[in-house]
């Protein structure tokens, strides 16, 4: 079996728009969480979301279009594909990948996924067929919103001539991206994979949509940073967020003949499907449970072996209660996994929040330390038993971290990670030379 | 590695409902695009698709409440209850009734689409622009995520295995059903529900292809001429809606149930351009990169493909460009086999074609009959391999090749052989 390795990771997100950044800022316990403008938002009952600050709003770590595309360029595409090729951008310079020959090309593959895709490009263009004609239309309306341009755009930018693919499983699309990249690695149809997820669908329509199907918090609009607080008692829904999280991996030896450094090594993925409900899981967390079972099981580890976990919890009652059930199930009632959900800090990026999470769970292996959750000032007592990471990051001493991402349609994925040592490296490089 | 076969078709097109039904007019010569008359198309360039005709399922017509409870038809976009009525009739096709928790943990559902509910998103924006953001249906979000189909499907019959669903723009069907057939060799699941879905055809749909200048405009007048791969006339695709669905399976497990084997999926291969956002690669290398992969899969030699389901959309540029990457790929052989663009009968179904493209190159091996290329009156200059024009032709097939392309330059490319 070809082993897998994190080489590279990038991101844009509510709280910057790089991984250092957003993870330092994490661990400070600060939130991406603000209020929206009135304009957007109108009368609607959740007026609050994660957004991307930009570069006025953040002149250190703002996000800035025009280091991805020419302003000219921008206007060919939705947000989310210049979230995604912002983090790719940055994934790639870490991992130090740009291939020099045809063949190196053919062996890169791009999957990055989208819960919605061009949502607001979509609405837009509603507007301009009906208010200016139907013949007013840009030419790149339709690749401005095609999910799947994020991962074309990528691909055409570094020339990547692998696989292409995008998945859009809802909340779980970022983990899938990760799982079906780390599939075409293993099949020794790519060596090289950039995976991840990128959402950017903040508008009245989504706003509008969500709130309808009673998933938003709304008992927070004048408090904006406290109002994503998964496992707490006064949860109230989910806040949306927006941004990227895109990882790059490789194959062991082609990084390491490279000499590229391993963040850490993927060892485990599971997915499964509740067969439930259309948006909420069983109260058992059924699904949920047997997608890190499949996950651990996959990395020939137990459970006893992982310290610690990066939720799915979005701050909902029915689904953090679900995710509390098999995390209990699955790792007992002894306190033995320490369990961040840094939703509380970013909100709910959707089809980009498993590619973050990933990040954060690498991160917290690298450094040893969890990520706070934020907000949980009074835990649900169904956790009983669980050690979660309340309000303060804390150190850790694990070699594995397991991330979760379950979504609409009753869809989950699980993947685990392992810390990368030198002591494996050392080890890893003996079994190249051998 | 565990060997994959079919043993499901379901289909909803524009030449009707029902895999049977649909093939026989597909042989017949017969055409599904037409005149659009749901809704305003006067401001349009382009006035035609490939329509899903209304009836009941035993005329060959779609009638939604035949597949989906009433209730739960106000929850879904078109695009998922074209799926829901295509996974039925491959499911029971299949005769596929897991029996306990451990069969239905090892039954998954990839279903793609390539752009979902567009026009549930365009009735939500209007709606919500009219009067309000607080008059969104509770199902809004729901009705219109794509992979809501892949999760109404699995609800519906309890399938607790992977749940996928993949956007490749128009190689989105061939993608889902590549992928669901690796999860089974891999040991995933034991049998999937894959393929793709498509209902697009509305006023944004049709208005954001045309400014992309993708469409033919030039057959308003003519709807069942205007989709003519290859031919010197033809102007650009027409768009199509349904869903092609199949059920694939893992040998062993469907010989055990003494299941019906349709055909075995012998070979999968993606590739990327890396070129343009709408265009191919002058060079074709993007398609013959995926067909090459498909063949490295498949561990078979090219000349024993008899028959290619091409991807041929009728677009001036990329028909050519495929022909092109055939020849040289199969080189003396491209002239042996057969080639077919069954767009000319039902459009371009975009994110179901390829799924509904691979059921019809499935039934190729089981009958042995080949598809035609309608309209293919006058072919352009190098299009001298046999095409199968106007009629529809009989041979024998043991091994057919079905091609898929997308915008954003993804290619994806399938192999189909015998029963084992």
């Amino acid at each position: 079996m070809r082993r897998i390795v994190v080489t590279g990771m990038g991101a844009v997100t509510p709280l910057a728009s790089n991984v250092e950044a957003t993870w330092s800022r994490l661990l400070d316990g600060r939130s991406g969480i603000r209020r929206l403008p009135d304009e957007m938002v109108g009368d609607l009952p959740s007026k609050i979301g994660g957004v991307v600050p930009s570069l006025a709003d953040d002149p250190d770590v703002g996000f800035d279009p025009d280091t991805v595309l020419s302003p000219k360029d921008q206007r060919k595409v939705d947000r989310f594909i210049l979230f995604g090729l912002a983090a790719a951008q940055e994934a790639l310079a870490q991992a130090g990948w740009a291939p020099a020959s045809e063949r190196e090309r053919v062996l890169t593959a791009t999957i990055i996924a989208s819960g919605v895709g061009g949502f607001p490009a979509i609405t837009e263009a509603v507007r301009t067929v009906d208010r200016r004609g139907a013949r007013r239309l840009s030419p790149f309306t339709i690749p401005s919103f095609l999910v799947n341009l994020a991962a074309g755009h990528i691909s055409i930018r570094h020339g990547f001539k692998g696989a292409i693919g995008a998945p859009v499983t809802a909340c779980a699309a970022g983990i899938q991206a990760i799982g079906d990249a780390a599939r075409i690695i293993r099949t020794g149809e790519a060596d090289v994979a950039v995976c991840g997820g990128t959402e950017a669908c903040m508008n009245v329509v989504s706003l509008g949509g969500f709130s309808a199907a009673r998933s938003l918090s709304t008992n927070f609009n004048e408090t904006p940073t406290s109002a994503s607080r998964p496992f707490d008692m006064s949860r109230d829904g989910f806040v949306m967020g927006e941004g990227a999280g895109v990882l790059v991996i490789e194959e062991l030896k082609h990084a390491l003949s490279r000499g590229a450094k391993p963040l850490a090594e993927l060892v485990g993925y599971g997915t499964t499907a509740d067969a439930y409900h259309v948006t909420s899981g069983p109260e058992d967390g059924a699904g949920a449970r047997r997608a890190m079972e499949i996950a651990i099981y996959q990395s020939g580890i137990s459970p006893r072996e992982i310290g610690h976990l990066n939720a799915h919890a979005t701050s909902t009652s029915v689904g953090d209660l679900g995710e509390i059930r098999a995390i209990q199930t699955v790792f007992g009632t002894d306190s033995s996994i320490a369990v961040s959900a840094t939703k509380s800090a970013t909100g709910h990026l959707l089809g980009a929040a498993g590619g973050l999470a990933a990040i954060f769970a690498i991160s917290a292996l690298q450094d040893q330390i969890a990520p706070p959750t934020l907000n949980l000032d009074t835990p649900d007592p169904a956790g009983t038993g669980i050690d979660f990471v309340a309000n303060r990051a804390r150190p850790l001493a694990t070699d594995y971290a397991i991330v979760n991402g379950f979504g609409f349609g009753g869809v989950n994925a699980s993947a685990l990670f392992r810390r990368w040592s030198d002591d494996q490296d050392a080890a890893a490089v003996g079994e190249r030379h051998a | 590695m565990r060997r994959v076969v079919v043993t499901g078709l379901g289909a909803v097109t524009p030449l009707g409902v029902g895999v049977d039904h649909v093939w026989n007019r597909l042989l017949d010569g017969a055409s599904g695009i037409k005149l659009i008359d749901s809704f305003d198309v006067s401001d349009l360039p382009a006035k035609i698709a490939g329509l899903v005709p209304a009836g009941t399922y035993a005329d060959g017509g779609y009638d939604p409440e035949e597949w989906v409870d009433k209730k739960d038809l106000k929850k879904m976009d078109v695009f998922i209850a074209y799926a829901m009525a295509a996974a039925k009739q491959a499911v029971e096709d299949a005769g596929w009734q897991p029996e306990d928790q451990d069969e239905r943990d090892r039954t998954g559902v990839m279903i793609g689409s390539g752009i979902g509910g567009l026009g549930g998103i365009s009735e939500g924006s209007k709606l919500l622009a009219e009067r309000g953001p607080r008059r969104l249906s509770p199902f809004f979000i729901p009705a219109n995520l794509i992979n809501l189909a892949s999760g109404f499907v699995s609800i519906q019959y309890g399938f607790r295995g992977p749940n996928h669903a993949v956007v490749t723009a128009c190689a989105t069907g061939t993608h889902a059903i590549g992928d669901a057939a690796r999860l089974i060799m891999f040991g995933d699941a034991d049998v999937m529900v894959a393929g793709g879905t498509e209902s697009a055809v509305c006023r944004i749909g049709l208005a954001g292809f045309a400014a992309a200048r993708a469409l033919s405009t030039n057959f308003n007048e003519t709807p069942e001429k205007a989709s003519r791969p290859w031919d010197k006339d033809r102007d650009g695709f027409v768009m199509g809606e349904g869903a092609g669905i199949v059920v694939l399976e893992e040998l062993e497990h469907a010989k055990a149930r003494g299941a019906k084997i349709y055909a075995e999926v012998l070979g999968y291969g993606l590739s990327g351009d890396a070129y343009h956002m709408t265009a191919p690669s002058e060079d074709g290398s993007g398609g013959f990169r995926a067909m090459e992969n498909a063949f490295r899969n498949a561990g078979i030699a090219k000349e024993k493909i008899d028959y290619v389901n091409a991807h041929g959309t009728s677009t001036p540029l990329g028909d050519e460009i495929e022909l092109g990457a055939v020849k040289r790929l199969f080189g003396d052989h491209a002239y042996k086999l057969a080639m077919s663009s069954t767009k000319s009968a039902i459009g371009h179904l975009l994110g179901a074609a390829g799924a509904v493209e691979a059921i019809f190159t499935v039934k190729a091996i089981q009958t042995g009959d080949l598809p035609p290329t309608l309209n293919l009156d006058n072919p352009s200059e190098g299009c001298d391999i046999n095409l199968v024009a106007h009629e529809a032709q009989q041979r024998k097939v043991d091994y057919a090749l079905s091609n898929s392309f997308g915008f954003g330059g993804t290619n994806a490319s399938v192999i189909f052989g015998p029963t084992p």
